[in-house]
């Protein structure tokens, strides 16, 4: 009894001693979760209506942030740089699917696999003869900071985790309500009846991959000011969305979103203790508990 | 007996068509047509390949020979979605709803096409919910919690919201209580009035015999027998010999 209140005891000195952290880091994983979760959601929307895992998300990242650099350079203008980066990415993400995936509809999952990794190679390689291997800057359209505990907290950091928030509501809007909602969802669950029913699948098809480029164009520009801006730096993003895709199912939207956040904070938490770079096991981690105990995802009921 | 006289101008004609699974021949050479408004049965054993003309009509599977018309136009090689905004509508043995969408947003798939006012489509809705009361109850429900019956008017109506020329329905009263089953055969009268043609594909042959005016019967990848419904009854040779019952 003795030894039990000891323990709780000490757990309660620690936390009153080690709070600042606690919530600092709260606030971290919460902000990283945002931005994984905007860059997971395009992704798992693809997996779920058209089976295809895209290699080339990373690198549509990659080349939302380069485009969103060269509108910034010559318009000085941000917000103006984050949406066309959007438009544009998605349009490329348009043709890059009519021009590849659409002839490998219905051919094995290896072909479309190999065709979005070599989509990823080439564009990563145009990127490096374009941009050269010198990171790029692009800088943060607010500077103001706040004072969290001890530390100087950029608002800009907040910014990202609410408007990440807002493009993902407004995309869960756009697919509850609104007939292009029911057909990406029709389409989802049944491709063949709903082509049946007058649904023009392939243009779904298109249309989501689109979307999904859009929004992986849109989390490069937002993301840029914190990270540096080069050819390879969709590689780790993109190795954590794919993580987070698996450990809330793949395909399920929902279960991506609280999979992003669930394994930032994890890892905010985890480098408390140990150093950032080793926290990072801590996803590895939990995607191999997830593959071992829960394949269809931690957040999806288990199926009957 | 000689063949009872087909439409002079068919909605929907098949013309030897052959179509294979992989490597599997499945059809050889069907032929049947469907006119304007016409309620005609297929009929045949399991297996013989209904399902498969029907599939193969509504473009969800490409013949590797033959061809299928559709108001005297080639119609081969077109996707499904085209065929069905052409007036082709399919209700799939498995019904196929869509299990997470409501029973609204399932008709929407149909009903939100180009050219339909709001007014068109309120119009649809309201005469559709008076045929269907139990779906305008159960209208923001999840299409996956229906009854099994349920499902089947779902399906049925979920079609019938394309404005369709034809429905190609297939076994509609498959698993069904009597009760819904004589829901379903009003409901293939009520569609043969508006002059919606319908290919009807059934195991229940005195409903067959009823709802439809002629009757193909198929056997391995064939169209074997054509008669008119009036001139078969539940127990003649014809139908003993195709159906075994
Ligand atoms: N997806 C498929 N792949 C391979 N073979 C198939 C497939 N679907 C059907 N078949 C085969 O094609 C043949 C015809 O099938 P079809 O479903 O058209 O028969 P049916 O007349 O509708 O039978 P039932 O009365 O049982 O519904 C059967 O031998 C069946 O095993
Ligand atoms: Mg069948």
């Amino acid at each position: 009894m003795s030894a039990m209140g000891d323990w709780i005891g000490f757990v309660w000195g620690w936390l009153a001693t080690h709070g600042d952290i606690i919530i600092i880091q709260t606030v971290n994983g919460i902000v990283t979760g945002m931005i994984l979760a905007l860059i997971a959601s395009g992704l798992t929307l693809i997996f779920g209506i058209m089976d295809v895992v895209n290699f080339a998300h990373g690198e549509l990242f990659m080349l939302g942030a380069y485009v969103g650099v060269v509108v910034l350079s010559i318009s000085g203008s941000f917000w103006l740089a984050l949406v066309l980066s959007t438009l544009v990415v998605a349009l490329i993400g348009a043709a890059l699917q009519i021009t590849t995936l659409r002839p490998l509809v219905g051919r094995d999952p290896l072909n479309t696999i190999l065709a979005t990794f070599g989509i990823s190679l080439v564009l990563q390689n145009y990127a490096l003869w374009q941009f050269g291997p010198v990171p790029r800057k692009l800088d943060e359209p607010i500077t103001g900071q706040f004072v969290l505990f001890y530390l100087a907290y950029p608002w800009y950091r907040l910014l990202i985790a609410l408007l990440s928030g807002a493009i993902i509501g407004g995309l869960y809007l756009f697919l509850k309500h609104g007939t292009y909602g029911i057909w990406i969802r029709a389409t989802t669950q049944d491709r063949v009846m709903a082509q049946a029913m007058g649904i023009p699948v392939p243009w779904v098809h298109t249309g989501v991959f689109a979307i999904g480029a859009g929004m992986a164009a849109a989390s490069g520009v937002l993301f840029g000011p914190l990270i540096g801006i080069n050819h390879a730096m969709g590689l780790d993003w993109v190795l954590k969305a794919f993580i987070v895709v698996v450990v809330g199912g793949m395909g399920n939207l929902g279960g991506s979103i609280a999979a992003s956040i669930f394994v930032s904070l994890l890892e905010a938490y985890a480098a408390i203790v140990v150093s950032p770079a080793q926290a990072v096991i801590v996803s590895f981690v939990v995607l191999i508990l997830t593959l071992l105990f829960r394949p269809t995802g931690l957040f999806v009921p288990t199926p009957k | 007996m000689s063949a009872p006289p087909t439409p002079a101008e068919a909605l929907v004609a098949v013309e030897d068509v052959h179509t294979f699974y992989g490597k599997s021949h499945v059809l050889h050479g069907v032929s049947l047509c469907v006119g304007r408004g016409e309620v005609v049965g297929l009929l045949g054993r399991n297996g013989v390949g209904k399902s498969t003309t029907l599939k193969t009509i509504m473009g969800l599977l490409g013949p590797s020979r033959g061809k299928v018309l559709f108001e005297g136009q080639a119609i081969t090689g077109l996707p499904a979605h085209k065929l069905a905004r052409m007036g082709i509508a399919y209700v799939p043995e498995d019904r196929r709803i869509f299990k997470l969408l409501t029973v609204m947003e399932n008709l929407r798939t149909g009903l939100d096409r180009r050219g339909v006012t709001e007014a068109r489509k309120q119009e649809l809705l309201d005469k559709l919910f008076a045929y269907f009361p139990r779906l305008a109850e159960r209208r923001s429900q999840a299409g996956g919690t229906l009854s099994g019956g349920e499902q089947q008017m779902l399906a049925i109506a979920r079609a019938m919201m394309l404005e369709p020329k034809i429905i190609l329905l297939d076994e509609p009263t498959e698993g069904l209580m009597p009760r819904m089953v004589s829901q379903i055969k009003e409901i293939v009268e009520v569609l043969h009035r508006d002059g919606v043609a319908i290919l009807l594909v059934e195991q229940n042959v005195p409903l067959t015999l009823e709802a439809c005016q002629r009757v193909y019967f198929m056997e391995k990848g064939v169209v074997r027998h054509h008669a008119l419904a009036s001139e078969l009854t539940v127990d003649d040779a014809v139908v003993h010999q195709y159906l075994g019952v």
